[in-house]
């Protein structure tokens, strides 16, 4: 397994439990009559009367309708490539920003509103500026990790355009790739205190045949603070890729994969997590679902390393059996340690 | 010279020479009659009264040395093992953030100010945020690479208060290590428009006696734009120490040095910079003049005044503290110029004298 741990995730957000100073009330929301923040109550405005933005806020990972259908093939080829790999040159992987990734889109966030302009500050120390006091998108700004924006105000919906893009970042965690031509349209909608809605949309004429599109949902960090998550190792070390792995590959007799099949459920920091086992031609798949997004994939074909190990896009997965074989629990083996999830049906 | 390339620094700020998207004017700050920002105009004020520093800042480097007779001996010795390699520890070289370095406090930044917080926003795409919501500071907050910080306003100057760092960053880029307990206190004063003035002061005992600080002046970046500068190559890879240099050094004859003695002037980041080369116990000495040079790569270690000694790699070829020193020669050995070699590429200086 030495490969395959490897290969495994080295960013892992931490939050201290229990953390007296996390614990602060957010001054300035409003509350109920049990002093719990109001979250329904209206949205807060600025001076001149649009919504304000302002605030810490948290969303679970945006799970983006990938179409390979509408990747140009030097698209298609380019996630192939980078799955075998493990994803390992995934920006936030090497420490480097992530720039437009649809994930970034989700997670921690502080965001900031002045009447000039919006900064969005990521749990990751990045962060975007997007201006607000009326300029027109540059034609040809430099190209950047973090793109030009400009907003306005469309009744109570904030526009952002976003052009001037490199081309080193991902626009999703499977590995589509962009061009420097890409442009970014979102949709901020703050219907309440509580709530903020995202919809995001890329064209990018070169790399996708039409544009695409996807929803972030955010709700605010009320009463705590926002921790850093920073990347302090690069990805530059893993070894190993899927098809070595697929060499290395035993035999492991059909009736012995059939007792696998089935339901396991647990936590993954601090999140529930269920991994589904089917049999398909022959070969385990496993169907990793859970609150947060599954680094690498929902879908996992686990190739055999023995007769309960197996491989699974990055992830190590050993099943625990009874002494007539059948299983009783699905280990994951991450980096962070194994992670056991007791079989339920 | 294979060692010394590879721990030439890597990151180079660069500008796109004459970007028409650069030159945009800044809306909404006063000008004269022919059109120019009015940097002497009076500071603007939120709507609080408070002044505000919105606006992006540029400032020259921060040369912060701290003296090192107040460092605690931990402290020293560590500095001059990251010295020994050339500093390859150093956070921003190794693509993470700088947290409270010196250095951080200089650069390109862009200020937003609501009345509840302050985001101070850097060109490595890092930031911090100051709370002026009118909380405390927390007693214990989780370790950060940027910290904790509140600020209040005593008349008009801005005064932050930050603990809660972890200790995995430096305090200078020579290579200054500090503990968690450090607090730093900043107090920021924008006289007019066009001007910051931000005092620094690092007070942590565990690392060094007394309380020690610095200056920091910033002139408003008016009718431009902040340009990323991100660490995308970490250090890591870097190979070779200053005791490797010194352990496959050669030996030139004394005459042969004597003929590289001499001014060498040319131009590095779009500025002159005059090099005087000199002799001193069989030793050529490399001494940049005129100017502070900010450190790391190339430049002394925490001591300002200590020689930047070159060791012969070979005849013509010396090493200095992570660069490399080429003499060309006329037909008679006597240099006619000094070729300062970075990974950014080889730089020409032509002998004055």
């Amino acid at each position: 397994m030495r490969l395959l741990i490897a290969a495994l995730t080295l960013i892992v957000g931490t939050m201290p439990a229990g953390a007296q100073w996390l614990d602060r009330p957010t001054p300035g929301i409003p509350r109920t009559a049990d002093g719990k923040p109001n979250l329904t109550a209206p949205a807060p405005r600025g001076p001149d009367g649009t919504p304000d933005l302002t605030g810490v806020w948290n969303g679970p990972t945006p799970e983006p309708r990938l179409d390979p259908a509408n990747e140009k093939p030097w698209v298609n080829d380019l996630v192939r490539q980078r799955q075998q790999d493990y994803h390992k040159t995934r920006p936030s992987y090497q420490c480097r920003p992530s720039g437009p990734e649809a994930d970034r889109f989700a997670g921690w966030k502080r965001i900031l509103q002045t009447s000039t302009a919006i900064a969005i500050l990521n749990d990751d120390l990045t962060y975007r500026v997007i201006f607000m006091d009326g300029r027109e998108l540059e034609a040809n700004p430099a190209p950047s990790w973090m793109g030009y924006s400009v907003g306005h105000w469309d009744g109570d919906t904030l526009i952002v355009d976003s052009v001037g893009f490199n081309d080193k970042t991902w626009l999703s965690r499977y590995g589509q790739a962009h061009t420097e031509a890409l442009r970014v349209t979102e949709r901020y909608r703050r219907p309440d205190v509580g709530h903020l809605q995202v919809e995001v949309t890329f064209t990018d004429p070169a790399a996708f045949m039409k544009p695409w599109s996807f929803r972030a949902d955010m709700a605010l960090a009320a009463d705590t603070n926002m921790l850093e998550s920073i990347c302090e190792r690069s990805s530059d070390h893993w070894t190993g890729t899927l098809s070595e792995a697929a060499s290395r590959a035993v035999t492991v007799a059909p009736e012995v994969l059939a007792r696998y099949v089935g339901v396991y459920s647990g936590f993954y920091l601090g999140r529930p997590r269920t991994v589904e086992v089917t049999l398909s031609g022959g070969q385990l798949i496993a169907r990793v679902t859970g609150a947060a997004g599954v680094d690498g994939g929902e879908i996992r074909p686990l190739v055999p390393q023995s007769e309960t190990v197996f491989e699974g896009a990055g992830l190590g997965y050993q099943f625990i059996v009874d002494d007539t074989g059948a299983a009783t629990d699905l280990v994951q083996i991450n980096i962070t340690g194994p992670y056991r999830f007791p079989r339920q049906r | 010279m294979r060692l010394f390339l590879a721990a030439l620094v890597l990151m180079v700020g660069t500008i796109p020479a004459g970007a028409q998207w650069l030159d945009r004017k800044t809306p909404g700050i006063p000008r004269t009659p022919d059109g120019k920002p009015n940097l002497t105009a009076p500071a603007p004020r939120g709507p609080d009264g408070k002044p505000d520093l919105a606006g992006v800042w540029n400032a020259p480097a921060v040369v912060a040395r701290p003296d090192p007779a107040n460092l605690q001996p931990w402290v020293l010795d560590l500095a001059r093992q990251h010295q020994q390699e050339y500093y390859k520890a150093r956070p921003y070289y190794q693509c993470r953030p700088s947290g409270p370095e010196a250095e951080r406090f200089g650069g390109w930044k862009r200020i937003l100010q609501t009345p509840a917080a302050i985001a101070i926003l850097n060109d490595d795409l890092t930031y911090r945020v100051i709370h002026t919501d009118g909380r405390e500071l927390e007693a214990n907050p989780a370790p950060s690479w940027t910290g904790y910080s509140v600020g209040r306003w005593d008349g008009d100057t801005l005064v932050v208060s930050s603990t809660g760092f972890n200790d995995k960053t430096w305090v200078s880029r020579y290579g200054v290590s500090h503990t968690g307990a450090l607090r730093i206190t900043e107090r920021y004063r924008r006289t007019d428009l066009g001007h910051l003035h931000v005092e620094v002061a690092f007070t942590d005992p565990g690392a060094s006696a007394k309380p020690w600080g610095f200056t920091v002046d910033m002139r408003l970046a008016a009718d431009t734009e902040m340009l990323e500068a991100v660490c995308e190559k970490s250090s890591e890879q870097w190979a070779g120490s200053l005791s490797d240099a010194a352990s496959v050094a050669v030996s030139v004859p004394p005459d042969v040095l004597a003929r590289y003695v001499g001014v060498y002037s040319g131009i590095y980041g779009g500025n002159k910079r005059t090099y005087d080369v000199t002799l001193s116990g069989g030793q050529l000495i490399a001494t940049i003049v005129g100017e502070a040079v900010e450190g790391g790569l190339g430049a002394a270690g925490l001591d300002e005044g200590a020689p930047r000694p070159l060791v012969p790699l070979s005849q013509t070829v010396f090493e200095g503290l992570g660069l490399g020193y080429q003499f060309m020669v006329d037909d008679k050995g006597v240099a006619t110029n000094l070729v300062v070699i970075h990974i950014s590429g080889p730089y020409n200086y032509s002998r004055q004298r």
